[in-house]
């Protein structure tokens, strides 16, 4: 973590670089934007919060000339502009960095800065480019090796070269669309440090982002919107996280605590239904992603993992489910080791799995919405029946899913792409609640889904917890593991850094061991 | 004051699709009447001559049915490697291969009538399966694209044959040099010229649709096809499923060339495709992957190249016909994507 920086001030007697006044956008039969204000100092870093769909991007778009605004002005350094295009905007020095860089994989460095650029020389060779390129890294303090492929390059590389393309068209606005979701926590740290140093010439950044703590950290004021709205613009050192998020839900954030049982619940089984012993687990490019760990899942329990994504998580998902092998240690069901197993066994032993990228990996787009929802099911009576597919008994099965995530679907002919992500997200997990008898893994259930949906999303998830099923709840939400979890696992570069009982936990000391500290002397026993 | 945009539906919908598709083949004809009218030529009558020369006679019909059946195994072949995502470029050597294979049981097996065809039969479907072997295995275990492997493979089973039924296989004495002795076991006929490899074409066309309609394995073919991941997240063998298909792939292209051989042209000589494996490429776009809309779409190329042949009687060369196909083939897939957008009004 960095050092807090000293407090904002608004410095007197400069015109905002960027001031947005009264912006309206309309989609058919959504309000994006309505009313929003936004000032940017120079040598301010703003922030702008706010959840899904709160109008973040469609602020942004606009600034940058993705969109016009149906009402409202625009203006930078006291002069109202209009923008048809994001040539404009960057002629008029605003630049920004998506979420999903737009880089040419196939190209080297150099000729990413210079593609599309007047200023690149019209007889250019790749020594002069990477020159150039070398004095542009130089001048804004980005490291970068100009003559480097972008497919060779670590995210936080190829993010630093977005960066330096925008720069390098002189930007004096940088927005940055949640930069740090693709970044190590040691990236950020560096992205960090080269923000406030172009800040510090009288420049502005504008950080979208969602995570509060972050926010803080690098932003000197926020402005927060919330259903298209301005919710409130803060200097980030009067703010808490809880005020934050308290005018970015709307609501106080009650830790609305679910983990109490109705009558009749199942009770916490005494031994447990899934057990990792020292288990290491290879990523996709055959580096060691979880080391050596054990964990265990009891029934009738809720065991929440958090930490930043990209520690492991995914495969700790896939290794629970039988959809990536082990490299080394025991996976134990019920008292009995797994060796060589398939997903398909770990279901038909009751392990229900909602995958983190549930339209890559748990859906099949193209199909239809019968097939897709059959899919834990297809292999038994009633759809299929001495090898025989039943299209008209698959049907009545989906039906039934569909009515159980209440979801009204016209026609189960359609491929499934065609539904919203909530209502894709809404099958899968009652799709995988029905066979998820003794587990389920859910990955991020509540990603991408608005507060409505994700309310939905961890009421199923209490409701199988109550019929006895073990639960393993992945999420970055700590209020979501709060609210849910009986105990916490913290997982950092693969590691378990300790299992908190949810009665005796301490943000702090998750936020530490989130952060890489081993889990401190007080406290209970490991789980 | 209304303003007129367009919106694209995610897909389209069949009656969208059917008067696309319907449009694009007139337009192509129009176009092609046009051109042939710049020549100097009556497109109304040509187009008259063709319909009834091709529909209105019993010879024309005939014609039509020995077409469509190579077109309908080889569009199968193409669509049966397009479920599980796999695009067979190399339906055109599968048929060679097997033809191969075919005449060589028809020409030096001692086999007798039909147990000669029921060998002629399996072997073709052999050879089919045999050339689509490598690239099925260099697919799934080295991730090695099969349309390069599938594609070059054609040449090497067209160079074979040619070699073959100009010198290893020819027949001495023979007037032409340039094919094999005549094989002696015929698929009878059961209308004029048209033999029973019709209904086998259109039975295997149907048992398809109905085993990824009705089976287990169909569904999990299907499944891998539109999202290989999803295989793996359920535990199928998306591997095996992956070859399994690509040999049944090759299968039916390789019993186009044994039925080819034993039904209509009892000898094997170079060219004996004419071309089919590449239409058969063209039936599979058509036929949108379903594999009874490749009987239709195989019955409407049958029509064109008959319409073709019939044009060339008229003085009309061959690439001439070729333009007219492709351009069908182009207005077709245009029409295809345009069918995803409907015009909607704002109000305002």
């Amino acid at each position: 973590m960095t050092e807090p920086s000293p407090r904002y001030v608004v410095p007197t007697g400069a015109a905002p670089l960027v001031q947005l006044k009264g912006i309206a956008k309309y989609f058919p039969g959504v309000i994006a934007n309505q009313d929003v204000d936004l000032e940017v100092m120079p040598g301010e870093i703003h922030a702008l919060l706010g959840e899904n769909g709160a109008g973040k991007s469609t602020l942004m778009n606009i600034l940058t000339g993705i969109y016009q605004p149906d009402a409202g002005e625009i203006i930078i350094d006291g002069y109202a502009c209009q923008f048809a295009s994001p040539v404009q905007a960057i002629a008029a020095g605003i630049g920004m960095v998506h979420q999903h860089f737009k880089l040419v994989n196939a190209f080297t460095v150099a000729e990413n800065i210079h593609l599309g650029w007047s200023e690149t020389p019209r007889r250019a060779s790749a020594p002069v480019l990477e020159e150039r390129t070398a004095a542009l890294a130089q001048k804004f303090n980005l490291q970068v090796k100009p003559s480097a492929r972008i497919t060779e390059l670590s995210t936080g590389e190829q993010q630093r070269v977005e960066i330096l393309r925008v720069l390098a068209r002189k930007a004096r606005v940088l927005i940055l669309d949640e930069p740090t979701a693709v970044l190590t926590p040691a990236e950020a740290r560096e992205l960090f440090k080269a923000l406030r140093n172009f800040v510090s010439t009288g420049n502005a950044v504008i950080f979208i982002s969602h995570k509060l703590d972050e926010v803080l950290e690098i932003s000197d004021r926020v402005t927060i919107l919330r259903g298209g709205r301005k919710a409130g613009t803060e200097f980030a050192a009067d703010c808490t996280p809880a005020k934050l998020a308290r005018l970015m839900v709307g609501r106080d954030i009650v830790l609305a605590d679910m983990r109490a049982r109705p009558p009749g619940a199942a009770a916490v089984s005494s031994s447990p239904v899934l057990r990792l012993r020292d288990v290491s687990v290879l990523n996709d490019n055959g580096h060691t992603a979880l080391h050596g760990i054990s964990l265990d899942v009891r029934a009738g329990e809720i065991l929440g993992i958090a930490g930043v994504a990209g520690n492991g998580q995914r495969e700790l998902s896939q290794v629970l489910t039988g959809t990536r092998q082990a490299a080394t240690g025991v996976i134990e069901i019920d008292g009995h080791a797994i060796a060589h197993a398939n997903a398909a066994d770990f279901v038909r032993r009751g392990i229900g799995h909602i995958p983190e990228d549930r339209l890559q990996s748990g859906l099949a787009p193209g199909l239809s919405i019968t097939a897709n929802a059959v899919m834990r099911e297809y292999g038994k009576p009633p759809v299929t029946v001495g090898g025989l597919f039943r299209p008209g008994a698959a049907k009545t099965l989906a039906r039934s899913i569909a009515s159980a995530a209440e979801v009204v679907i016209p026609d189960f002919a359609m491929p499934i792409r065609n539904l919203s992500g909530g209502n894709q997200q809404r099958l899968v997990a009652r799709r995988e609640m029905r066979i998820a008898s003794k587990i389920l893994v859910a990955a991020y259930p509540s990603r991408g889904l608005d507060v409505g949906a994700i309310n939905i999303m961890l009421r199923y998830i209490v409701d199988l917890r109550n019929a006895g099923a073990g639960i393993v709840l992945i999420s970055e939400e700590l209020e979501e593991l709060l609210n849910l979890s009986d105990r916490i696992a913290v997982l950092y570069e693969g590691r378990i850094m300790g299992v908190l009982d949810n009665d005796r936990v301490d943000i702090d000391e998750i936020g530490l061991m989130m952060g890489g500290r081993l889990r401190g002397e007080k406290g209970a026993a490991h789980g | 004051m209304a303003d007129f945009r367009l919106q694209r539906l995610p897909s389209a919908t069949p009656a969208a699709a059917l008067g696309a598709r319907i449009l694009a083949i007139a337009l192509a004809l129009i176009i092609a009447g046009v051109i042939l009218a710049f020549v100097g030529k009556n497109p109304l009558a040509l187009g008259l001559q063709v319909v009834t020369s091709s529909l209105g006679s019993s010879f024309g019909l005939e014609d039509l049915g020995l077409l469509v059946i190579p077109l309908i195994l080889t569009g199968l072949s193409v669509t049966v490697a397009q479920q599980i995502g796999a695009w067979n470029i190399g339906a055109e050597g599968q048929f060679y291969a097997g033809a191969f294979a075919a005449s060589a049981v028809g020409l030096f097996a001692p086999l007798s009538g039909g147990w000669s065809l029921v060998g002629m039969g399996v072997a073709g479907a052999f050879g089919g399966l045999v050339w689509i072997l490598i690239p099925a295995l260099a697919r799934a275990y080295a991730n090695v694209n099969e349309l390069i492997t599938t594609l070059l493979l054609n040449f090497v089973a067209i160079l074979l044959v040619y070699y073959v039924s100009t010198d290893a296989w020819r027949e001495r004495g023979g007037v032409a040099n340039s094919a094999t002795p005549r094989i002696k076991a015929e698929i009878p006929e059961f209308w004029g010229l048209v033999h029973w490899g019709l209904p086998i074409a259109v039975l295997l066309a149907l048992a398809m649709a109905g085993l990824l309609a009705f089976t287990r394995w169909g569904y999990e073919v299907r499944l891998i096809g539109s999202n290989p991941a999803a295989g793996k997240y359920l535990g199928i063998a998306a591997r095996r499923h992956l070859i399994t298909v690509m040999l049944l792939s090759g299968a039916i292209a390789g019993l186009a060339g044994m039925l080819e051989i034993a039904g209509s042209v009892h000898r094997l000589q170079g060219g004996i495709s004419n071309n089919y494996g590449y239409l058969g490429i063209m039936v599979a776009v058509l036929a949108r992957g379903s594999s009874i809309g490749v009987i239709f779409a195989a019955a409407l190329m049958a029509f064109i190249l008959n319409s073709g042949i019939i044009l060339q009687t008229q003085g009309l060369t061959t690439s001439t016909v070729l333009a007219i196909t492709g351009l069908i083939l182009f207005l077709t897939a245009i029409g295809d994507e345009l069918s995803h957008y409907r015009v909607v009004r704002d109000k305002s």
